[in-house]
């Protein structure tokens, strides 16, 4: 097992500037997601420690051996693929041994490395069959095996889960979890989907426009987004944004934006400077805008709105309001017995309230 | 024995051609490895010349070895300028794939090329060939040549502007009745019809078999006496006597129509390639178009006009191109119905007459000229089609 | 109501009897000629040369065949022609194979150019190459052989078949390629364990291409053979037909032995070959 350091990685396509200066050291036997939308260049990344493609500028150490120029099959490494890339002319076992068996690994060797990881993925039965004979979730686990079967340092995984289907994905999930459990290497997963991040990542590394957002657990970058991009991309449904002012008045932070104004604990901003007449951005999760029965128990102020839409989602409801100007998305517990047109008092949980300067998109509180 | 001598022979070849890839092949490794390398450029304008010119004795292939070795000289310093300059060791690969390919096209396609601009300026003829063959050298004619294409006749009748109108005739009513035909045949297929697959099949055959057998078949069925065409005018006019007193009655097709004969052959045989190509099309448009036009109440010409047609369009425009260039460039059905010595020229369109200039009547530098003004014809005429392709595309 | 449906139903079955009536007449024009090659085949040796239109003719026999196999260098001329072309077809697919790949998945200076040079080529009318290809062929002292035939041929299908397997290339996914790499192939390794072997329906498409056109050629081996013993099965078709009137059965009988194999390899592959035409000329 492994770790992984990327040292000031800069990528280029030509006059495009790809990434930006990453630098991030992955640990021994950690599980790290790389999450970020499309084109952040997440997967350039993990490319780039593949092998497959060019590092323009940087350094980029396994195990603290530079590998900069080294051939994809000499890193020690194994990628799973989004498409899965199953060899379609080779059986699931014939796929399996292909490195090892370009390895000259000897055959008693191969066939038992094939049966372990065969068995660890439930794939005994299918070994003979071509690739084009198996559902997208077995596809996904002879992917996932032939990653196995060679013992790599490292993990590779470039969106494995995005081309199955909504139910597939999640049990293949848990697969992917158990097999962590047990394996316990160093795993680099990249995804644009962020439950998936969440869900399994021990460290979760947000990207977006070839830089890094932000780096931590899973909690820390969902409680304390560092700016506003991770606050908006991490958590669903979507985080409520107000754009608005701060000023003080009577030692009292007050915000106010559009037609909503509210007192700031003073926790919540922490000793934060120069309060007085600052533009920020208030952040708060649709969980944490209270309305109905929770405002009441928490609430010493009241907003008002009216109510446009419910979504029923079965245990949990999104009530979509308005505020004056301001639209804002709550979530309850179902049901919310009130009819679209109604008016509702809410008001906010003040501990998870989020703050971010205007000008810098960074967290101020 | 001569079976196998004749594998000999091929497997012999097959040889040669290996060994010259590799040697290829290993050329430009080195000069991918070593291009950056101080000691390479003064090297490789010794060794490698040397080395071919030496080849080039050893084989037999010229016998004063200065002149090659002069030849290689040059061409090896660009070699290695551009490698030192332009390629910088990049794409290695992709290089070395491509190299035997295009070593291959540069001496079987480019080169002759430039051989015919070559001849096409001296005077090359049955008088002058054993002259050309013995010392490489002939006599420069300047453009004379040029000028004769258009001033004589490139074959013992016809003038080259006859020639040309002729060629146009003939490519516009080929296209015109391939493309008539192959979009009739094709509608009647596009029906929910049964043994729609067989019929598919037997259509084809006029493509499918070999044109030289398809050619020479049809060519007997013009036959004046036993062919079939003229067998069934002469049971009609016995059948009924009113059409022999219309005229209907036996024609000779080879000696007096054999324009008409060769088109009715060529028309034959590219209905099919039409047919199939426009079949793919039509199959390729959504249903739903046609559903939708019949709950608004269209009409079947209507759909045809408004929705076959133009859906149809971009399968059909690279086809008609396709087919024009090949009806354009067809030699065989021409050359297969006349040919033969003593065979009528009154058929003969460019290319068919650039081909007898050369080999039926020896004028091989004349020959090369008229191939010259062929060729820019065609190139004009594709890159103006192709733009106003490219500004009709724009413009959707 | 029951009326009305009553003659939209007939009217149907008119519209599809119409249908089929042209389709059997066009495929009637289509056939008829190759019939009439098989009729001929078959006549008796003493009513070769008749008026007579009956597909099966009185008397058939093989008399045409035996003759033809006997009296004529008909097999030597298949095997020519078969020498040729196998030749050809080896050295054109092997060099488009590895350009092709090369067009398909590197960037490099020049690739432009090259692929707008393949266009070109195209444009090049057919007759206007044969005459240096004969002066070059001559000046080697290749003529009336072999090796002069496949010079002429090799290269010629050789702009096309890269289209084609470039076109094929294309929709094979980089993945498989970089898996293999990671896997411990080279480039060339993953070009060779696993692009080709799963390339062979365009690989066989190319060599079908460059087969048929050297097995149906006529035009350059016309100039460059001149012995009979050295003729494709053209030239040698084309001098049964041309002089004598009377090889008219032992022509039909040639052309039927040619043909058959021809026509079935070509229907078993024609939906290939076409969408291999139009893919190429619809990205010219």
């Amino acid at each position: 097992m492994a770790c992984v350091q990327f040292k000031n990685i800069v990528k280029k396509f030509k006059e495009n500037l790809v990434l930006d200066g990453i630098n991030l050291e992955i640990k021994d036997h950690e599980f790290v997601v790389i999450v970020g939308p499309s084109g952040c260049g997440k997967t350039t990344l993990l490319r780039m420690l593949a092998g497959l493609e060019e590092v323009t500028d940087g350094e980029i150490r396994i195990d603290n051996l530079l590998v900069n120029e080294l051939h994809p099959s000499k890193r020690q490494i194994a990628m799973v693929f989004q498409d899965y890339a199953l060899y379609p002319h080779m059986t699931v076992a014939e796929n399996m041994s292909f490195s090892l068996r370009l390895k000259k690994v000897g055959r008693a060797e191969i066939s038992a490395r094939v049966k372990e990881a065969a068995q660890t993925l439930q794939l005994e039965k299918f070994l003979l069959r071509m690739p084009r004979q198996l559902s997208g979730g077995q596809r996904q686990r002879v992917a996932i095996g032939r990653a196995i079967v060679r013992k790599p340092k490292v993990f590779l995984f470039d969106e494995p889960l995005s081309n199955l289907d909504a139910k597939l994905r999640e049990g293949m999930r848990v697969e992917i979890a158990k097999l962590y459990q047990r394996l316990n290497s160093t795993i680099i997963y990249v995804t644009h989907d962020q439950v998936e991040a969440m869900t399994l990542a021990g460290r979760i590394v947000v990207m977006n426009r070839g830089v890094i957002q932000q780096v931590g657990s899973p909690i820390e970058v969902y409680r304390k987004p560092e700016n506003l991009f991770v606050a908006g991309f991490i958590g669903s449904p979507t985080m409520n944004f107000i754009a608005g002012r701060l000023s003080m008045s009577g030692g009292k932070a007050v915000f106010k934006g559009g037609d909503i104004s509210i007192n700031v604990p003073g926790f919540v901003l922490g000793g934060a400077e120069a309060i007085d007449g600052r533009e920020v951005v208030l952040g708060i999760r649709p969980d944490d805008v209270l309305v109905g029965a929770r405002s009441a128990e928490h609430c010493s102020e009241k907003l008002q709105a009216t109510l446009e839409v419910c979504e029923l989602l079965g245990h949990r409801e999104n009530l979509y309001l308005q505020a004056g100007q301001t639209r804002l998305v709550a979530t309850v517990e179902a049901f919310f017995n009130q009819s679209p047109g109604s008016a509702v008092p809410f008001c906010f949980n003040y501990a998870n309230m989020h703050f971010f300067d205007k000008l810098t998109e960074k967290r101020i509180g | 024995m001569d079976i196998i001598y004749s594998i000999y022979e091929v497997l012999w070849f097959a040889l040669i051609v290996l060994m010259g890839i590799a040697l290829i092949e290993g050329y430009f490794y080195y000069h991918f490895k070593f291009y950056a390398r101080r000691w390479f450029f003064p090297a490789a304008l010794v060794g490698f010349p040397l080395a071919a010119a030496a080849l080039c004795r050893a084989l037999g292939l010229a016998a004063d070895p200065v002149k090659p070795f002069l030849w290689f000289l040059g061409s090896e310093a660009l070699i290695t300028l551009f490698f030192r300059h332009i390629v910088k060791g990049r794409n290695k690969l992709a290089y070395l794939l491509l190299a035997p390919a295009f070593i291959g096209l540069a001496l079987l396609l480019v080169y002759p090329f430039i051989f015919e601009i070559y001849l096409s300026f001296h005077d090359l003829k049955l008088t002058t060939i054993m002259q050309w063959k013995n010392t490489g050298s002939l006599p420069f004619a300047g453009i004379r040549q040029y000028v004769n294409v258009f001033t004589t006749s490139p074959l013992s009748e016809v003038t080259f502007w006859a020639l040309l109108g002729r060629t146009l005739w003939w490519t516009f009513i080929n296209v015109f009745f391939h493309v008539a035909g192959g979009f009739t045949l094709a509608l009647l297929l596009n029906n929910n019809i049964r043994f729609k697959g067989f019929y598919r099949t037997l259509l084809v055959i006029p493509w499918a078999m070999p044109q030289v057998v398809a050619v020479l078949a049809m060519r007997g069925e013009f036959h004046s006496q036993y062919g079939f065409i003229n067998i069934m005018l002469v049971k009609l006019a016995a059948a009924y006597p009113i059409l022999a007193g219309l005229g209907v009655g036996p024609v000779q097709w080879l000696s007096n129509y054999p324009l008409t004969t060769c088109t009715l052959i060529n028309i034959w045989l590219g209905i099919p390639f039409m047919m199939v190509v426009i079949l793919g099309g039509l199959q390729s448009i959504s249903s739903s178009y046609y559903d939708a036009a019949d709950i608004d109440g269209a009409s079947y010409l209507q759909k045809l006009r408004y929705i076959t047609i133009p859906l149809i369009r971009p399968v059909l425009m690279p086809a008609v191109t396709l087919g024009t260039v090949w009806t354009f460039n067809n030699i065989n059905v021409i050359y297969l119905v006349t040919g033969q010595s003593g065979g009528t020229e009154r058929a003969d369109i460019l290319v068919s007459a650039l081909y007898k200039a050369a080999f039926t009547y020896n004028r091989y530098s004349y020959s090369a000229a008229f191939a010259i003004v062929i060729f820019a014809m065609l190139f004009f005429i594709s890159v103006f089609y192709l733009k106003s392709f490219d500004a009709a595309k724009e413009e959707r | 109501m029951n009326k009305e449906a009553a003659v939209y139903r007939r009217k149907k079955i008119v519209k599809y009897l119409l249908i089929h009536l042209a389709i059997i007449a066009f495929v009637v024009v289509c056939v008829y000629p190759l019939l009439r090659i098989l009729s001929v085949s078959m006549r008796p040796g003493d009513k070769l040369i008749s008026t007579d239109l009956s597909l099966i003719p009185a008397g058939a026999a093989f008399d045409a065949y035996v003759r033809l196999l006997k009296e004529t260098l008909f097999l030597r001329w298949l095997w020519n022609s078969l020498l040729i072309t196998v030749a050809t077809s080896f050295i054109g697919v092997s060099l488009a194979s590895t350009a092709a790949y090369a067009f398909s998945r590197f960037r490099f200076a020049g690739k432009k150019g090259g692929l707008i040079l393949l266009l070109s080529t195209q444009m090049i009318p057919a007759g206007m190459l044969i005459l240096p290809l004969f002066l070059m062929i001559m000046k080697l002292g290749l003529m009336n052989t072999y090796l002069g035939m496949i010079i002429a041929y090799s290269v010629s299908s050789l702009p096309f078949s890269i289209w084609i397997l470039k076109g094929y290339y294309d929709t094979i996914p980089r993945s498989l390629e970089e898996a293999a790499l990671v896997d411990g192939t080279s480039q060339v390794g993953a070009f060779w364990r696993i692009i080709l072997p799963l390339s062979t329906p365009a690989l066989s498409i190319a060599f079908l291409f460059n087969f048929t056109t050297a097995w149906n050629e006529y035009l350059v081996a016309r100039v460059v053979l001149f012995s009979s013993k050295q003729y494709t099965w053209t030239l040698g078709l084309f001098e049964l037909q041309g002089q004598y009137i009377t090889q008219w059965g032992m022509f039909a009988a040639g052309s039927m032995l040619v043909t058959i194999p021809v026509l079935i390899v070509f229907l078993y592959s024609s939906k290939w070959l076409i969408s291999g035409l139009t893919l190429g000329s619809v990205k010219g």
